[in-house]
């Protein structure tokens, strides 16, 4: 059998008449109907894109202010053409893909889990190319410093974020919960990149970099628990009655 | 399979507040829509649930809708987002509504009221929950695939290997059950 076939018969059973009654389409109307006012459609994605882009910055400079720029201080210029670019990069591109995740019925040109890979990869790669001091002094506790730093700047940029497209509606609150995780994590990692004076090699390429993925695990913890709620309070609601 | 374009038009009418619009809207894409849940559910009744879920939840974030972007994607990415929600929902209170549940079946396999034997829902049976949207959104609604791809929210190639497999799929079961060209097999 040809797959000119197939459509054949696909065709033919789409075209088969197919009746909906008129007082179901009536009562959709009628419960829309109350409601129904003018209402004003999203901006454009680099709108909002731009504005999550300015938030992550501003989350990065002001923890950074608060700390200190000893890692700008000591970066060459090499190092900061690279890596500051790299990172807002990486930032709008997250920034994009989490736009997209809350506009339901947008092209996605990256999956999220993708996007995960490729900006930790992309990180690793830079840091790998700029750091060559492979010494490892206090590798775990000033590493765990550092995980926690980031992360814990990763966290109001990513609500920040949200509360700035909170009107999109995600259709797949784990995947845009993951998104809202990298960009948090990028923030984070731009803060660390400001701050901390420690290059060696092993600390910069795990510690900064873990603080992506460990923000993107974070985030997609907080859209499952949220779809877990609605979903309990949906199935609560349906035993009480 | 109608022209999107159209629906644009409508879409942002419907944005403005114009329940003319709106009504048009439920008029052209409501049977598209229960068929697609009617073929994901058990009976019409929960097709028809599904159907008035979906409208509540398309009026509430119909700013969401941007003028410019194809409407169809929007509509089926709410759509789909629903029976996903609610497939998720009836899992989690089966344990607590066991009872009901097996009345629901009872009411669901009435006489009259199960239309799981429409042609196109037993043509597309053997293949799985995701091949048979992606094939019911292409074949069916008539959407492209970077539509579908859209309406998914998965990658063109993502759409286009789904479909590969269900029309291998479909072949071998075609095959084996002696469809032949100009032959309806029950289909309508």
């Amino acid at each position: 059998m040809k797959d000119e076939e197939i459509d054949d018969f696909l065709t033919r059973a789409a075209r088969a008449p197919y009746d909906l009654k008129p007082e179901t389409l009536q009562r959709v109307a009628d419960s829309i109907k109350p409601s129904l006012r003018s209402v004003r459609s999203l901006p454009p994605t680099w709108v909002m894109a731009g504005g999550l882009v300015l938030v992550c910055a501003a989350v990065s400079l002001v923890g950074a202010a608060r700390a200190g720029f000893f890692g700008f201080a000591k970066m060459d210029l090499l190092e900061r053409l690279l890596v500051f670019p790299a990172l807002v990069i990486l930032v709008w591109l997250a920034a994009t893909e989490f736009v997209h995740a809350m506009i339901p019925g947008s092209l996605r040109r990256i999956s999220p889990g993708a996007l995960l890979g490729f900006a930790s990869v992309a990180l690793l790669a830079v840091f790998a190319f700029l750091f060559r001091d492979y010494q490892t002094d206090h590798f775990f506790s000033i590493g765990i410093v550092c995980l926690l730093a980031g992360f814990l700047h990763a966290i109001p940029a990513a609500l920040l974020g949200w509360l700035l497209i909170r009107r999109g509606f995600a259709v797949n609150s784990i995947l845009a919960g993951l998104v809202a995780g990298v960009l948090g994590g990028l923030a984070g990692v731009g803060m660390l990149e400001l701050h901390c004076p420690n290059f060696q090699a092993a600390h910069v390429l795990v510690w900064h970099t873990a603080v992506v993925p460990l923000s993107a695990a974070a985030g997609a913890l907080v859209g499952w628990t949220l779809r877990f709620r609605s979903t309990s309070s949906a199935g609560e609601r349906s035993n009480t009655k | 399979m109608q022209p999107d374009s159209n629906l644009d038009a409508l879409m942002a009418r419907y944005q403005q507040g114009d329940f003319d619009a709106a009504t048009d809207m439920i008029e052209r894409i409501s049977p598209q829509l229960h068929r697609l849940f009617l073929a994901h559910s058990q009976s019409r009744l929960d097709a028809d649930d599904l159907l008035q879920e979906t409208w509540l939840r398309i009026h509430k974030v119909r700013h969401t809708y941007r003028p410019g972007e194809p409407a169809l994607p929007w509509f089926y990415a709410i759509a789909r987002h629903v029976r996903v929600d609610h497939y998720r929902k009836s899992v989690r209170t089966a344990i607590g509504e066991r009872q009901l549940e097996a009345m629901s079946e009872e009411v669901a396999t009435a006489p009259g009221e199960s239309d799981h034997t429409d042609g196109l829902s037993a043509l597309l049976a053997p293949l799985s929950a995701s091949q048979r949207e992606v094939i019911e959104m292409l074949k069916v609604v008539g959407m492209s695939l970077e539509e579908v791809a859209r309406a998914t929210s998965s990658s063109v190639g993502s759409v286009k290997q789904k479909v590969h497999r269900a029309y291998k799929k479909l072949r071998e079961t075609m095959s084996a059950a002696g469809f032949s060209k100009g032959q309806s097999g029950g289909l309508s």
